[in-house]
């Protein structure tokens, strides 16, 4: 594939391009499900192609195409200089990417059993399995269970000579009833909400989740929920458990440091941020026991990679350091502007048809010191919500509004009453202020976020968070329509 | 873009015996974004997918790739019979669609929009540049323009395409603390007024300087049509689709024929003409029909495919969605009947309410209500006397939509379309006791 790169390159330099440089681009895509007893998808899919970016006269072009020709490699190329060339007219300021050493590599994601090479008979007849306990109360109207294997393949060649092979893997499965009656709705989904766990890991991972014997209990409790109380409102102490804590990572703190956002370049379409660049080192985000680190060596992380997508070595930082804002999710086009001279490396770009934008790396909160189970016995009025059911949240990330799938009453340091549709809001920086605990290393654990949207054209991309259990004093619950 | 009747004749050649049903789709895409009154982004996409169901014996598997070589499709063929012969028999499993006559879709083809070449996508952005340096504001936004071909085909005949060109035209302003914003799409770029557009979002821009903070609470709302479009994709998504609506997940469930909204509420999905037209035919290769969802407050049918058409002992409308999806059909080309009401008029009507330009980021709370949140952006004004009195600080709303549509007080005289997840076409809605949640910062 080099070679076919090579072709890229050398019309980028012969044009005396700033900066060029080609992602060639395999991704196998495997999906199954099973809905209510019958295969819901049984998709098994392969795309190649490649996208190109031109860095000249201060001004970015890209194009791509899933035509594997040289002829196509070099019609493309030069599109992608014809579109820079259009833009540098309307630039107020060159783009300069900030330094980043040549490497040639190769990279790939550990695992221990290859998903592609398990049968597609074993698979399915698992979630058949799984379904079919899920639908065991008439109550249950939808049932599904599935799976997704992806496996990306890439070839990354630059004008400024880095040769990087990386080959990144993931896996996930989970599950989802969906009870109905008397007019309620309720789902409950196990491990988490939006399809379940995803993690940079091999078929492994499918065995370690233990769907079947987890399915019984995620049917018994989408019909509990039902006749659940509804969840209270007023000011208590809450709890976060599961992926609604990941959630909670991913669109106060994540979205908000990503620099380009920070800088007012997503303002038209997903918004900006209130974490501006006079606030870094400074800005109290959070109590002194919040530590969020950004770590694109995280294992198992889905945004886990030898380099990023503007060829810059993974790293690991702190976007909050006991609780101040200590920095952002940068590409080497934007890192210069906070005065760093290199990116800290979160530069990524959905498939070979999209251009590289600035993305949340993998973003943890970092344990704290109490067990979980001293933490529940340690809170006298409070709530405990688990799995996001839905999101919003401001264009500047401030104001806030999470749903869960279920929440439970504490009552003097006891875990009580099971509660449907619990629901909280926050400002974020007051939010993360109220962290008064966080659960020790033996409840954190990694979750995943598989479906980020943003930019335009949209791209998506998938990253990890990892969390312990964290508690939030006198936050608003149960808001009501 | 690739050649898809090439595509296809070698698709079912190679499957031979076997039943197989092909789904191609060629995307071309062009995009200038523009921030801080420069261009930030400009890039330009090419791709194919072809998607291949095959069906043997009461078993069914699906693959798909973007290389249509014989040596590529011959390789997934192999792959995908492979797999098939260890699956268990679906005793469900439906056969193929039969053929009707063949459809081709180009009218809303235009070549100019899908070939334009990037210097003129420029010269559209500096246009806005300028004028916004001009008054000391400045433009966000992004101007797309570009094709996208869709053939589905099956081994019994049935052949169906499409082709349209494709433009949208986003701009948001910013004016010292104050936003504005306007969005137009169209199929023929020459049809949109980008003049209006850009003096809409400078002017809202300049009106919403130095917003004020209220009260969070029940409010009557002036929702401008990309407001009203929002909610409306919600209800269309989870009250009109069949699957949902057998799954007893919908508002209508059981309700059909039964009044379920305000009287002045018509909604229909309607991909064959007017601002929500789009393609003709579904993904099974079956004609889209017009259905009228809502009539006069009174639910009246669902989307199907031929899936849910079955268990319902009715016939598909043509509303199947590309597979694998778990949502079964849904309408996407959603035209919300318009009213006799202008926006200026409903301003004027109105002694003290909300006037909305646009939400951002509403999700789902409960599918049975409908009930949805999100904030208020880019101009929300508080209106007095029947006059905009002044701006106010950005809201969150949680309210049921179909609560809100029974509360409906005026619907706007000028439908404007808005691409959702498909297209939907919407008037201004006035609504009372719009409830306001809780409120931000800015």
């Amino acid at each position: 594939m080099f070679s076919f790169a090579k072709k890229a390159v050398e019309i980028a330099e012969k044009n005396k391009a700033a900066f060029g440089d080609i992602r060639i681009i395999e991704t196998r895509r495997q999906t199954l499900s099973v809905k209510n007893g019958e295969i819901g998808a049984l998709n098994d899919s392969v795309t190649l192609g490649f996208g190109v970016r031109i860095l000249f006269a201060g001004a970015w072009g890209f194009a791509s195409s899933d035509i594997m020709t040289s002829r196509e490699a070099e019609r493309v190329t030069k599109l992608a200089l014809c579109i820079a060339k259009a833009g540098s007219s309307l630039k107020e300021r060159a783009v300069r990417l900030a330094p980043e050493p040549a490497y040639q590599d190769f990279w790939q994601t550990p695992f221990i059993t290859d998903p592609f090479s398990v049968p597609q008979e074993k698979k399915l007849d698992l979630l058949f399995a799984v379904e079919k306990v899920l639908r065991k109360d008439h109550k249950v109207r939808s049932s599904v269970a599935n799976m997704t294997f992806i496996r990306e393949h890439q070839w990354h060649m630059t004008t400024e000579g880095s040769r990087i092979e990386q080959v990144l893997l993931s896996s996930g499965a989970g599950c989802l009833a969906t009870a109905v009656d008397k007019g309620s709705i309720q789902n409950r989904s196990y491990p988490s909400s939006h399809g379940g766990q995803t993690l940079s890991m091999g078929y492994e991972l499918i065995e370690n989740l233990r769907l079947l014997e987890n399915a019984e209990r995620v049917r018994e409790e989408a019909v509990a929920l039902l006749t659940a109380p509804a969840c209270p409102g007023g000011n208590k102490d809450l709890i976060i458990y599961g992926n609604q804590l990941a959630m909670q990572i991913h669109e106060s703190v994540g979205h908000a440091s990503e620099l380009d956002r920070v800088l007012g370049y997503e303002e038209s379409f997903a918004g900006s941020s209130f974490a501006t660049t006079e606030k870094l080192g400074k800005f109290r985000y959070g109590s002194p026991l919040v530590n969020l680190m950004a770590d694109a060596t995280l294992p198992g992380g889905l945004a886990t990679a030898g380099y990023d997508d503007d060829a810059v070595k993974a790293q690991r930082w702190h976007i909050v350091k006991d609780g101040i804002l200590s920095g952002y999710m940068t590409n080497r086009e934007f890192a210069g502007r906070i005065g760093r001279d290199r990116s800290w490396g979160s530069c990524r770009a959905d498939g070979y048809g999209n251009i590289p934008i600035t993305r949340i790396c993998n973003l943890s909160l970092m344990p704290g010191g109490i067990p979980y189970e001293d933490l529940i016995r340690d809170t006298k009025d409070g709530i405990i919500m688990e799995n996001n059911k839905s999101w919003s949240i401001d264009q500047k990330r401030l104001n806030f509004q999470f749903g869960c799938e279920a929440g439970w009453l504490v009552r003097n340091g006891k875990k009580t009453t099971l509660v449907k549709n619990p629901t909280y809001q926050g400002i974020t920086p007051q939010f993360w202020n109220s962290c008064d605990a966080i659960a020790d290393e033996d409840s954190w654990r990694l979750w995943s976020v598989t479906n980020c949207g943003k930019g335009q054209p949209g791209q998506t991309a998938m990253m990890s968070h990892a969390s312990s259990p964290a508690r939030f004093r006198k936050v608003k619950i149960g808001v009501k329509a | 873009m690739q050649n898809h009747k090439t595509i296809c004749e070698r698709i079912m050649r190679l499957a031979g015996r076997i039943r197989a049903e092909a789904i191609i789709t060629s995307v071309n895409s062009s995009l200038t974004r523009f921030a801080d009154n420069v261009i930030s982004q400009n890039v330009s996409n090419a791709s194919t997918e072809i998607s291949v169901r095959v069906l043997e014996n009461g078993r069914v598997t699906r693959f798909s790739l973007n290389q249509p070589s014989e040596s590529a499709l011959k390789t997934a063929f192999a792959a995908a019979l492979a797999a098939l012969r260890t699956q268990k028999k679906d005793p469900r499993l439906m056969p193929l669609p039969e053929p009707g006559p063949s459809i081709e879709s180009t009218k809303l083809y235009f070549h100019g929009t899908a070939a334009m070449p990037p210097k003129d996508r420029a010269a559209r952005v500096a246009a806005v540049i300028k004028k916004c340096r001009k008054a000391g504001a400045v433009a966000y936004g992004a101007y797309e323009t570009g094709s996208t071909a869709v053939t589905v085909a099956n081994s019994l005949g049935v052949r169906a395409f499409h082709k349209e060109s494709s433009a949208v035209y986003s701009v948001t302003v910013r004016d010292k603390d104050g936003f504005g914003w306007a969005e137009a799409p169209a199929f023929d770029a020459g049809e949109i007024d980008f003049d209006r557009l850009d003096r809409t979002a400078m002017e809202k821009a300049r009106l919403s300087r130095a917003p004020r903070s209220i009260k969070p609470g029940p409010y009557t709302v002036i929702l401008e049509p990309a407001a009203a479009a929002d909610l409306l994709f919600y209800l269309g998504f989870y009250g009109f689709g069949a699957q949902f609506y057998q799954e007893g997940q919908s508002f209508v469930s059981g309700k059909l024929g039964r009044k379920v909204m305000s009287p002045e509420i018509t909604l229909e999905d309607d991909a064959l003409g007017g601002l929500s037209a789009g393609m003709p035919f579904d993904y099974e290769g079956l004609p889209r029909q017009k259905v009228t969802l809502i009539e006069s407050g009174v639910a009246r049918a669902v989307a199907h495919d031929r899936k849910t058409a079955a268990r319902a002992g009715t016939r598909t409308t043509g509303h199947a969605l590309p597979p694998p999806n778990t949502y079964g059909p849904v309408p996407i080309n959603l035209s919300l009947a318009k009213g006799s009401v202008s926006l200026k008029e409903m301003i004027r009507n109105t002694e003290r309410g909300i006037l909305v330009t646009n939400f951002h980021y509403t999700n789902l709370l409960k599918p049975l209500t409908v009930e949805i949140t999100g904030m208020t952006r880019n101009g929300t004004f508080m209106i007095k006397n029947g006059r905009i009195a002044y701006p106010v600080r950005n809201m969150r709303f949680t309210e049921s939509a179909v609560e809100a549509f029974n509360r409906i007080e005026a619907v706007g005289d000028k439908q404007e379309a808005f691409i959702q997840w498909g297209r939907v076409a919407a008037p201004a809605l006035k609504i009372r006791g719009f409830n306001f949640s809780s409120s931000t910062e800015f």
